[in-house]
């Protein structure tokens, strides 16, 4: 009953169809991002959902590379879906920062601004004008991050990155994937999505000093250097028995059991259990709880040892097989050990506790139309996360951003224009301009 | 005079982390209560922020936290599993039984003062035992409070029942789904060709990492507000943000993105090669780097067979083209690899292609880049003696974080903290022992 009590009251302070009713988190904070591909643009996307004023500086015509990365060359309404994901809320700028008045707007906006956000190859801001050396001298509060695979200076300086690499030379894919197996590259950019992730919290930290202080700073960040950070226990260990971490499939050589098995009706279904009353649930659901006082498996050092782990593991490998998954969470729940099916995107589409906690979210876009796509992680009472708008063509949002924030006057507008200092998208490649069915006006801001 | 410094030079001597430690911190004005248990998810997030400065206390059971024994084989040093050694860092370990009245008013008496509390129970568990967000923000308005968990405070799983493990968290989020090898041989396939999850706590790091973020951003709405909150963080929604695409794939195309390996379904060539001596990575995806990397290995024909990233994107031409790189870089050396495209890339130029190693930890560790940088770094603890760590990857020019003792002992800081948060004495704490409330 009371616990009962709690679920509604959680569920009155979170309710996420009363977000738009309250307000935002970083609403005061304006982004300048300077960015492409995913490590750099995924760090102002997640603080755009908590409220950042975010604009996303591309070059005139075919903007961002990741305007092309969508499966299989498959475009959503003129989109490629690994863009259209972090494009969200913000405002879409195309200016040429090579030359010198594309070089005075990007400072305009920077003055007036407190995070700039870059991942270019080292030191090319710095030679542009634009970077931190320059940009402190016009904004002493700014707050200045750049990322990429290996930092700006020190041995590997020279070397461009992706995030498959960061995830090779942190040791991230060689621990894992299964020992009879390659190294595996996880099947997300791991490294740019939680890159950026952890980049934010060096903003928001930054963020905080700043609101006590005044005062602004640079942020040096390699997206190798926070997975390696990432890696639990490698580094203690190795250090510790002057082995190496290997790769161990889906069973974890440090909780025991946890593991990834088939079940009767063909569902791969992770199972895990962290203490021993999870353990002796586990055991109670499999109708061994004999298995909780054996002397092998009574303590979770016991279980950790290798031989009780691989008799354990094998004993609920069979137990999954002949059960189906819905018997094993129901089993899960009663008894409070952690029981879960590999999900994918049809089973996050389809699950209504994701769809009402905002994590599955509908976009009602201007421009690209109804989408659902994975929204809003924290849950926060008083000023929830949201999506406002999905993205938008290259240089859409030119006339806008330069009238609103930098009071431009129509006229130099047009002369920018004109002089091909701001501009918009072309038709090729796909994904850069507006989907085939647009009606010209729908999503302009300021018409 | 300053301005003639090279980039890297002028940088390196503003954030170089050798620095760090004359430096102030970014957080040294807050105070987190990490009641976390059994569950990794909730004490990275608070490393994370202690790591940055705040004033952590970790609070344990009085028989320790479960999660002392999360380590491979159960190998333990001085007492303590290497999963929670690693993230007990800068942080005050004191015990408190939270079960019962006067461990709870205990937590009360500390939570008023506190600026965060961060748990990860069951979802309604604090809050039964009065010392949920609902209590403590009558006493505390201006408290953050945030909850971890696989299913969240709302919602119609919330209230399962079941555990939050990693691997649980990792399944749930739809990175695994994607993740692993496709059988070779559908009829027959190998219990290594299945869905696979990342080899370290992902799931966990992911929440961790999250609710740090929800954290900051809730400070600073504090700063003007002066207004406390209650965060939810799912460790499994968390890592699930992280995914490239899923849930709009299947809205716009009614499929499912299928497991490809070491293949991405985005880009190609992007993936890891086997060489003379080991694995190296090769990418050439845009059509101009596509062209450099052809360029390199000499195979014009490649090129003109592909032309476009149409072409390049399905999957049966990727195995083909793979098997026509692979006899190139199976017949050079990964130095050599790397050589002859770093070379290209300085002396042609037109288009990039980016090469990496594969790397095991080991290696990783071995290479000086990562020392040089104080990505890894050897500390000498007070109590654990010399360890090695790696760092978080930020390097900041005014207030970087730093790891300053990797963890303490069950109930270490009990005399420290109760001392100077409550003014208890020997003699109290020694009561409560016996109670069994410390």
């Amino acid at each position: 009953m009371a616990r009962e009590d709690y679920f509604k009251w959680a569920e009155s302070v979170l309710d996420p169809s009363k977000t738009f009713e309250k307000p935002e988190a970083l609403a005061d904070i304006k982004i300048v991002e300077l960015c492409t591909l995913i490590l750099g643009p995924s760090l102002p996307s997640y603080l755009s959902e908590l409220g950042a004023t975010v604009f996303k500086v591309e070059l005139p015509g075919m903007g961002d590379t990741m305007r092309s990365l969508t499966p299989f060359a498959k475009f959503f309404n003129g989109a490629a879906l690994g863009w259209l994901k972090e494009a969200r809320n913000k405002y879409h700028l195309a200016i040429d920062v090579r030359v010198p008045e594309g070089v005075e707007l990007f400072k305009e906006l920077v003055k007036r601004s407190d995070v700039v956000v870059e991942n270019l190859r080292a030191g090319t801001m710095d030679k542009w004008g634009i970077g931190y050396r320059q940009l402190r001298e016009i904004n002493p509060r700014i707050i200045y991050i750049a990322l990429n695979g290996f930092g700006q200076w020190g041995p590997y300086l020279e070397r461009p990155s992706y995030d498959a690499i960061a995830q090779s030379e942190s040791g991230e894919a060689w621990i894992s994937g299964f020992p009879d197996k390659l190294p595996m590259k996880a099947g997300i950019w791991l490294a740019d999505y939680y890159g950026g992730l952890v980049g934010a919290i060096g903003v928001l930290a930054a963020l905080a000093h700043r609101d006590r202080t005044g005062r602004g700073q640079y942020i040096e960040y390699s997206q190798a250097e926070n997975l390696m950070r990432a890696m639990d226990w490698t580094w203690l260990y190795q250090h510790f028995t002057g082995k190496c971490r290997e790769r161990y499939g889906n069973r974890d050589v440090s909780i025991c059991p946890a593991d990834i098995v088939p079940s009767k009706d063909g569902e791969m279904v992770a199972i895990g259990a962290a203490t021993d009353k999870q353990f002796q649930g586990l055991c109670q659901a499999m109708g061994k709880p004999e298995l909780a006082q054996d002397p092998r498996f009574a303590t979770h050092l016991e279980r950790l040892k290798e031989e009780n782990a691989v008799e354990l593991l094998s004993l609920i490998r069979n137990w999954v097989a002949g059960k189906t998954y819905a018997e094993i969470d129901q089993l899960a729940g009663q008894y409070g050990f952690g029981a879960q099916k590999v999900s994918n995107g049809k089973d996050h589409f389809e699950d209504e506790h994701l769809r009402k906690r905002n994590f599955t979210y509908y976009v009602d876009d201007p421009i690209y139309g109804e989408l659902y796509e994975e929204g809003i992680a924290p849950k926060l009472s008083e000023t929830p996360g949201r999506i406002k708008w999905a993205g938008k063509p290259v240089g859409f949002d030119n006339e806008y951003v330069l009238k609103r924030f930098l009071g431009l006057k129509t006229k130099k507008i047009k002369y920018l224009k004109e002089k091909n200092i701001i501009g918009k998208w072309v038709d090729v490649p796909p994904g850069r301009k507006p989907p085939q069915n647009w009606d010209g006006k729908s999503g302009v801001l300021l018409v | 005079m300053e301005k003639e410094l090279s980039w890297g030079d002028w940088i390196r001597e503003l954030d170089d982390p050798a620095k760090n430690r004359e430096k102030p911190e970014a957080l040294d004005h807050i105070t987190v209560l990490d009641v976390s248990y059994a569950n990794m998810a909730g004490c990275f997030c608070t490393s994370t922020l202690a790591e940055f400065g705040a004033n952590v206390i970790r609070i344990e059971p009085p028989g320790g936290d479960p999660a002392r024994t999360f380590s491979p084989w159960g190998y333990m040093h001085k007492g303590t599993g290497l999963g929670y050694l690693n993230e007990g860092r800068n942080k005050f370990h004191v015990t408190l039984n939270l079960e019962c009245e006067e461990g709870q008013e205990i937590f009360r008496k500390l939570a008023k003062r506190a600026d965060v509390v961060v748990e990860t129970f069951l979802p309604g568990t604090m809050d039964a035992w009065g010392i949920g967000y609902r209590q403590l923000k009558e006493l505390n308005p201006r408290l953050i409070y945030c909850a971890l968990y696989t299913y969240g405070q709302f919602g119609p799983k919330a209230a399962c029942g079941k555990a939050d493990v990693d691997v649980v968290d990792q399944a749930y989020s739809g990175v695994v789904s994607v993740s692993g090898e496709p059988p070779e041989d559908p009829q027959n396939p190998k219990p290594s060709e299945v869905p696979t999850k990342q080899g370290n706590w992902m799931g966990w790091y992911a929440g961790g990492a999250w609710a740090s973020v929800a954290i900051l951003a809730a400070l600073h709405y504090r700063v003007q507000s002066g207004k406390g909150q209650f965060i939810d963080v799912s460790p499994a929604e968390a890592y699930g943000r992280c995914i490239n695409y899923g849930i709009n794939y299947y809205y716009g195309f009614k499929d499912t993105i299928p497991r490809v390996g070491n293949y991405d379904v985005g880009v190609f060539p992007y993936t890891y090669f086997k060489c003379k001596d080991g694995f190296a990575f090769l990418s050439g995806f845009a059509d101009p780097n596509w062209k450099a990397l052809c360029t390199i290995i000499n195979r014009p024909d490649l090129q003109q067979q592909f032309p476009t990233i149409f072409e390049r994107l399905n999957v049966d031409n990727m195995k083909i083209m793979y098997k026509e790189i692979e006899k190139w870089t199976m017949e050079h050396t990964y130095d050599e690899i790397f050589d002859a495209v770093m070379d290209y890339n300085k002396n042609i130029g037109q288009g990039v292609v980016v090469p990496g190693r594969i790397s095991s930890p080991m290696d990783t560790m071995k290479a000086e880049n990562w020392w040089v940088r104080m990505a890894l770094e050897t500390i000498d603890d007070p109590h654990y003696g010399e360890v090695t760590i790696a760092n978080h990857a930020h390097k900041m020019t005014e207030t970087p974080p730093r790891v300053k003792w990797i963890c303490r002992p069950v109930g270490a800081d009990n005399y420290y903290v109760y001392a100077k948060m409550l003014g208890y004495g020997p003699k109290r704490l020694e009561e409560l022992k016996e109670k069994g409330v410390v």
